[in-house]
């Protein structure tokens, strides 16, 4: 068990198909319930059946936030998981499996021994059946093996199970029979471990959630009456929950034909004045750019959803980046005011869309809300919902509706926002016009017109700008190395930040985190620079993009940068290693 | 139901769809009876002004956007459907109206009709169909007929036409009719029950364009067209007969309303969990209660 973080991983791992995530999920819970905080990473191939998949669970009695690479118990059951998790094991790990007549390579024989793994072979089909289940409940066997071997009370396990299977009932005996069996089942050559922490009945209550569902609920909170979407990972599950819910909610929600008809639509939708959301990925978003510029030109109200997976192109689809930002800043073609944000954590992913959608509306012009694979499907622990937005529709109030002349909708004003009200509600009618226009949106090619309404909508950015929270200090004021990023990387570095800085008085580290990246804020940035010793972009891309923005704008070279592009999000071992190498 | 807040008057009149713009369509285009009959069909409808949403494509038609009264908007080139749906699902108060023409409809954003007829939104599509390019001036587009020497097509043109009704028959719309421009009259009452239809209403109106399409100018069609209202034991309901007599684009072409379906369902009126539900979407926009929803995922 690793000896510096106070967390201990566990990992099941098998072939897609074979309800890798759905034990991950029971797991999870499980161990959610037995009064641990937990954190769920999944790894997954984009493939129906086959290749290799994990879903791993760090557990502590601290909040968790972010995965390890490395894990301590590892259950097996497929082959090729085996062969590639197995090198992931930490040194003194175990590995249960189901795997017959499995031959070790000598690199991996070699392996267990440097490592002092305690590996052991379970027949977990052969036993879910001679215990009056299916070979499916194998999976369960291996649960109750793993709680067996975690000294952990059972009961949490069949709670959960009997939870799960509530609409099968059939089905509850022979999991319950199986669990205790595995529970039972003597392991040999492998010891029972004591988890270091201590048990809080209190996590029971907690909720185990995904970014993506964060997401979903955000959207019920700002009043989201129409979700468009083409499916496209790492952002489908959101139309799931959404369409799960939707009898509940009301809400109109409609997988459309393409990217581009999903903004269109939504566009229309909030053209006419309901609140309407998309999400998609860098794919989709791309197809969705010429509609972004007209969301802007129109000064309708647009708010996306771009949830990065690796690129260029259809790139590793089931895995996660950040290198999306480039594209979210400059997309599109001419020149337009726009918002960009990034979530990270649970809070953010349901505080930020909800302001993102104020902000759409408030300044008519398009938001786009960043989140990445890491944060949209991992399954984060939380005890309760930040508190709602309050909603701002920045439409003229009633009382002025009567009063109204045509012009009045793109007047030039000095903040670049011009009153704004729907279409039904006063005879001052108009054009919203993605030809360049006049006030009252008739085409126009004048220069000095055009001018004059190109100035007004970019006025809107520096009004923007002037809104928008400063980037975050977390940590010390002072500390020997600061780290400068955005999106998931804050979670890894918080995990390690309070312990890693307690440990090492002299190499104590901090962070700015920007949630709000565009139009980039500044003052704070040059501050937190100048009080610093030694600074790290440190970002989950190859180009440095938030880094480069910066530089951009204030001048600043970024002479170290910490840059992870390979589809993974960076680990605690990154971080701690990063920390001691340097 | 009458939402607007501010007009004072309940009668729409021709003089609610003016607008102080000029135009800037050539002489005897077909875009000038082209607006006159939707401004006709709209007053006749009593649709006011006020609630009435045009939504216009990229191309000559589209220029007109700020040449007519209503709420307007004027998007991309092949993109006006699905604005004009998402727009018409949000607030059934509105009568949607979208414009497109054969380039941008039958060229680059073909998928978005298909999907507006599978969706049965309730919008009223005109499509401006002139057999070219106009406003990039004169390439062909999809119905440009082959052998045709277009610009950009110094000998001709070799890829074969889509036939618009044939295809949008073969998707099984719930309206689909066909009108030319030289008739106001005719396309007055044709868009007049296109906007009364509850759904998607398919209107190909046959264009003149008298600057790069002089083979079909209104003369032509003025000799060929032939409404099957005025046939008899036609019956709109019949879409194999409509399928028959759309066929012929040359020599005897039918207008008029050439299929409805009578027991058309728009696409809000489709929707399982909208059943209940008397408001539209823009009158639901308040905080919405997650508390339940997250008490799911304990």
């Amino acid at each position: 068990m690793h000896n510096f973080l106070n967390r201990y991983t566990l990992k099941a791992a098998g072939e897609s198909g074979q309800g890798v995530n759905s034990v991950g999920e029971i797991l999870a819970k499980s161990l959610k319930e037995s009064g641990l905080y937990t954190f769920g990473y999944r790894e997954y191939p984009s493939l129906i059946r086959g290749g290799y998949a994990c879903h791993q669970i760090d557990i502590s009695d601290q909040p968790l936030t972010a995965p390890s690479a490395m894990t301590d118990f590892l259950i097996c059951m497929s082959r090729v998981s085996f062969h590639v998790y197995l090198p992931t094991v930490r040194a003194g790990g175990i590995v249960i499996h189901n795997l017959r007549q499995l031959q070790l390579t000598e690199a991996e024989q070699q392996l267990v021994v440097d490592r002092q793994l305690q590996l052991a072979y379970l027949p977990a089909e052969t036993m879910a059946i001679e215990t009056g289940g299916k070979s499916v409940m194998s999976n369960v066997i291996l649960i109750g093996v793993l709680w067996q071997l975690l000294s952990l009370d059972l009961e949490p396990v069949k709670a959960v199970l009997r939870h799960e299977f509530a609409r099968k009932p059939e089905f509850i005996e022979p999991n319950l029979a199986c669990l205790d069996r595995g529970f039972t089942e003597v392991v040999p050559g492998v010891a029972k471990i004591k988890l270091p922490f201590t048990l809080v009945p209190v996590r029971e209550a907690d909720a185990l959630l995904t970014g993506n569902a964060l997401l979903a609920l955000a959207a019920v909170a700002a009043g989201v009456r129409a979700y468009y979407a083409y499916p496209m990972t790492p952002s489908s599950s959101i139309l799931s929950y959404l369409s799960n819910a939707y009898q509940e909610t009301g809400m109109l929600v409609k997988q459309v034909e393409d990217e581009i008809s999903v903004a269109q639509m939504a566009i229309g939708s909030m053209y006419v004045g309901t609140r309407a959301l998309v999400a998609t990925s860098g794919g989709g978003f791309d197809l969705m750019t010429e509609s972004v510029t007209m969301a802007a030109m129109t000064e309708t109200p647009f708010v996306c959803i771009l949830g990065q997976r690796p690129g260029p192109a259809t790139g590793l689809p089931t895995w996660t980046a950040a290198g999306d930002l480039n594209v979210a800043v400059y997309a599109g073609h001419g020149e337009y005011a726009r918002c960009v944000v990034a979530l990270s954590d649970p809070e953010s992913a349901y505080t930020i869309l909800q302001k993102a959608f104020n902000l759409a509306e408030k300044f008519q012009t398009v938001v786009i809300v960043l989140t990445e694979k890491e944060i949209a499907e991992s399954l984060f622990q939380m005890s309760e919902l930040p508190a709602n937005e309050p909603i701002e529709r920045g439409l003229v109030p009633a009382d002025q509706i009567e009063a109204l002349v045509s012009s009045d909708r793109y007047k030039i004003t000095d903040s670049g926002v011009s009153p704004r009200w729907l279409p039904g509600q006063s005879d001052a009618v108009f054009d919203a016009n993605s030809d360049e226009h006049t006030p009252d949106g008739s085409l126009t090619e004048e220069a000095e017109p055009t001018k004059q309404m190109y100035d007004k909508r970019l006025r809107k950015q520096v009004s923007m700008e002037a809104e928008l929270p400063d980037p975050v200090v977390w940590g010390p004021t002072q500390a020997s190395l600061s780290f400068v990023g955005w999106g998931s990387p804050k979670n890894t570095l918080l995990d390690v930040m309070k312990e890693w800085n307690a440990a090492h008085p002299e190499k104590t580290f901090n962070y700015l985190h920007y949630e709000y990246i565009y139009p980039l804020r500044i003052a704070a940035f040059m501050k937190f620079v100048e009080a610093s010793q030694r600074v790290v972009l440190i970002e989950n891309n190859a180009l440095g993009q938030l880094g480069a923005l910066i530089t951009q704008h204030t001048g600043y070279l970024f002479t170290e940068r910490f840059l992870k592009y390979d589809g993974r999000p960076f680990f605690v071992e990154d971080i701690i290693e990063y920390l001691e190498r340097t | 139901m009458h939402t607007c807040d501010s007009c004072q008057h309940q009668i729409t009149t021709f003089a609610d769809y003016f607008s102080n713009n000029l135009y800037t369509w050539c002489t005897n285009c077909g875009n000038y009876g082209i607006h006159a009959a939707v401004k006709r069909a709209l007053t006749a409808e009593n649709r006011h002004a006020c609630e009435t949403l045009l939504c216009f494509d990229i191309g000559c038609h589209g220029n007109g956007s700020d040449k007519i009264g209503g709420y307007r908007f004027h998007g991309l080139h092949g993109r006006i459907l699905p604005f004009a749906c998402g727009a018409s699902v949000a607030n059934r108060n509105l009568t949607v109206m979208a414009f497109g023409g054969d380039g941008g409809t039958l060229g680059e954003g073909i998928n978005h009709l298909i999907h507006a007829i599978r969706g049965n939104y309730n919008v009223t599509f005109i499509l401006h169909n002139n057999l070219n390019y106009g406003l990039t001036q004169g390439q062909a587009s999809s119905t440009t007929k082959p052998g045709m020497i277009m610009t950009a097509a110094p000998d001709g043109i070799t890829s074969d036409p889509i036939h618009p009704m044939r295809f949008v028959l073969s998707l099984q719309p719930s309206f689909a009719a066909r009108t030319f421009s030289g008739d106001v009259k005719h396309m007055t009452e044709t868009i007049r029950a296109g906007v009364r239809h509850q759904g998607f209403s398919f209107i190909e109106i046959l264009q003149s364009c008298p600057t790069y399409n002089k083979a079909t100018p209104h003369e032509w069609y003025q000799s060929r067209v032939k409404d099957v209202s005025t046939l008899a034991g036609y019956e709109p309901s019949n879409i194999a007969a409509a399928r028959e007599i759309s066929e012929d684009i040359e020599n005897q072409i039918a207008i008029g309303v050439l299929y409805q379906n009578p027991s058309s369902r728009p696409f809000m009126e489709r929707q399982a969990n909208r059943q209940q539900v008397t408001t539209e979407l823009i009158n639901e926009v308040a905080m919405g209660d997650t508390s339940k929803l997250f008490d799911a995922y304990r």
